[in-house]
């Protein structure tokens, strides 16, 4: 019990003696892991709004107008048995022009003039979570279309793509940023520890002579880095939280995506404390990078 | 309890130790002799571990301290007790927190810590500067409460570097008069030192270095 306590006054003693390269180095890991933290957030607005967007999407069976009763049951029972299709619903041609002439009443004169209702009848199908992927959503829409009297099977495959693609290229991004501001947050606290390590070169010989492991001369210089990092990221949710609250506040006044801002989202708890363990983890990597070097110095 | 067995190390192509043999038993008190630079601090550093040969072994309490993993090196010194001419106590600590650093280290519990200290530092005669600074003490003092973290553990080796470098004659006495009990307490001592009255105030085996290598003579003091 004592060697812990004094293994955490330690710690603080650290901190606290270079209080101004500490608050340094905590700030600009704060920024540094904000930068990260936008990117991040976008991507979770992004996925979620994918998501969103996903769970609407209706997939329009048509069928071919020469087909039998007996076919279209068939379709029917296939889409029933189907534990993709979460449900789905049938349209006559007679109700797709009551729809057709509903929706677009100055037009409805252009089907008069063909004589007959040019309009298929089709099932609206809505998939199940699990096959809610752009790539299920093909996979299903290439079975189905293979189907006898299954005309066409249409959805909105080229939003899907677009949005599919963009989150995926916001993700490399994001991926990107993150590795590289990670390494430049390991690097600031890596230096940091460094200081505090010059600054005590002594003790830390002094340490050694009287027969401190490795581990117990390291872990001051964890729990620093381990502090510094998770203090940074910690105000690096604040300052993220600050700017999407000031986002969202624009968005309702200047009131162009009125509406919108009800959409977005902060992180959730569970990846708040997510990245302030990522901070954690950071820091202890930058005083481990620190403390490999020192070690390679002689008593 | 210590054996160097044609140990040879150079710095930059001098010599600090070459080819030297010898022994120490265990209860023995030694004297390093030797003018500055004649290796009598890289042979100490080599007993802890500090400094690995280029060729020969060291032995130390029965372990080869020249195969000795690096996670090995700390419970070999935990075993020797070592005293520097600089002191090398923390200076933000207080003598009773430096005293118990070895124990700290060691994970000794907080009421054994508090015994061991107050016998070290009693057995030092600075039990009542317990609380205060090191800087705030006389060098010879400082030198004791060194002398008293050395000794906290129960090591079976104490080894001191110049331990007398920075005090008057008057200390140097007090201070090798300490030396000497901790030795009657069964402790091999080994102190290395260029001081010639320090010889003359120890009657035990001296062994002297000159440029790395041993005298073929060794010498009992006066």
């Amino acid at each position: 019990m004592r060697t812990i306590f004094y293994l955490l006054r330690e710690a603080w003693a650290n901190i606290s003696t270079n209080r101004t390269t500490t608050m340094v180095a905590i700030l600009t890991t704060a920024f540094t892991l904000a930068c990260v933290g936008v990117f991040l957030l976008l991507y979770v607005n992004l996925r979620a709004a994918a998501g969103w967007l996903q769970d609407d999407i209706k997939i329009m069976v048509y069928l071919d107008d020469r087909a039998m009763a007996a076919t279209v049951s068939e379709v029917e029972q296939q889409l029933r048995g189907d534990r993709a299709v979460g449900a789905f619903h049938f349209i006559s041609k007679e109700q797709a022009l009551g729809e057709f002439k509903a929706q677009f009443p100055s037009d409805s004169h252009l089907l008069e003039g063909l004589g007959q209702n040019p309009l298929p009848a089709s099932f609206v199908v809505t998939l199940t979570p699990p096959f809610r992927s752009p790539d299920a959503i093909t996979r299903w829409a290439e079975r189905i279309g293979g189907f006898a009297g299954v005309a066409k099977v249409d959805y909105n495959q080229d939003w899907i793509d677009a949005l599919s693609t963009l989150i995926r290229s916001i993700e490399l991004v994001a991926i990107g940023i993150g590795l590289i501001l990670s390494a430049a947050a390991v690097t600031i606290i890596a230096n940091t520890i460094r200081l505090t390590l010059f600054a005590r070169r002594d003790e830390i010989a002094i340490l050694r002579l009287i027969g401190a492991t490795k581990t117990f001369i390291r872990i001051p210089y964890l729990l620093e880095g381990a502090v510094l990092g998770g203090l940074g990221s910690g105000i690096s949710l604040f300052m993220l939280k600050a700017l999407y609250e000031l986002f969202r506040q624009q968005m309702r006044t200047t009131g162009r995506l009125s509406g919108l801002d009800q959409l977005m989202m902060f992180f959730p708890l569970s990846i708040c404390l997510m990245l302030v363990v990522v901070g954690i983890v950071l820091g202890c990597a930058g005083s481990f990078v620190s403390l490999r070097r020192f070690d390679e110095a002689k008593v | 309890m210590i054996q160097l067995i044609h140990v040879t190390k150079q710095y930059d192509r001098r010599f600090a130790l070459s080819d030297v043999s010898l022994e120490i038993e265990k209860g023995e008190f030694v004297l390093l002799m030797g003018p500055s630079g004649a290796g009598k601090s890289t042979l100490l550093r080599m007993l802890i571990g500090a400094e690995r040969p280029d060729d020969g072994q060291v032995f130390v309490n029965g372990k080869n301290v020249t195969t000795l993993k690096a996670s090995e090196i700390p419970y070999l010194r935990r075993k020797v007790g070592t005293v520097f001419q600089d002191f090398r106590l923390l200076v933000n600590k207080s003598v009773f927190e430096n005293v118990a650093l070895p124990l700290l280290v060691q994970g000794v519990s907080q009421g054994d810590i508090k015994r061991k200290v107050t016998e070290a530092l009693r057995a030092v005669g600075v039990e009542h500067k317990r609380d205060q600074l090191p800087m705030s003490l006389s060098t010879g003092e400082q030198q004791r409460v060194c002398i008293a973290r050395a000794i906290v553990n129960g090591p079976v080796v104490l080894l001191a570097d110049e331990p007398t470098g920075n005090l008057d004659p008057a200390l140097t006495g007090e201070i090798i008069e300490l030396f000497k009990l901790i030795n009657l307490r069964g402790t091999t001592v080994v102190v290395a030192t260029h001081d010639p009255s320090v010889m003359a105030q120890v009657n035990r085996r001296v062994i002297t270095l000159v440029q790395g290598a041993l005298m073929p003579a060794e010498r009992v003091g006066a």
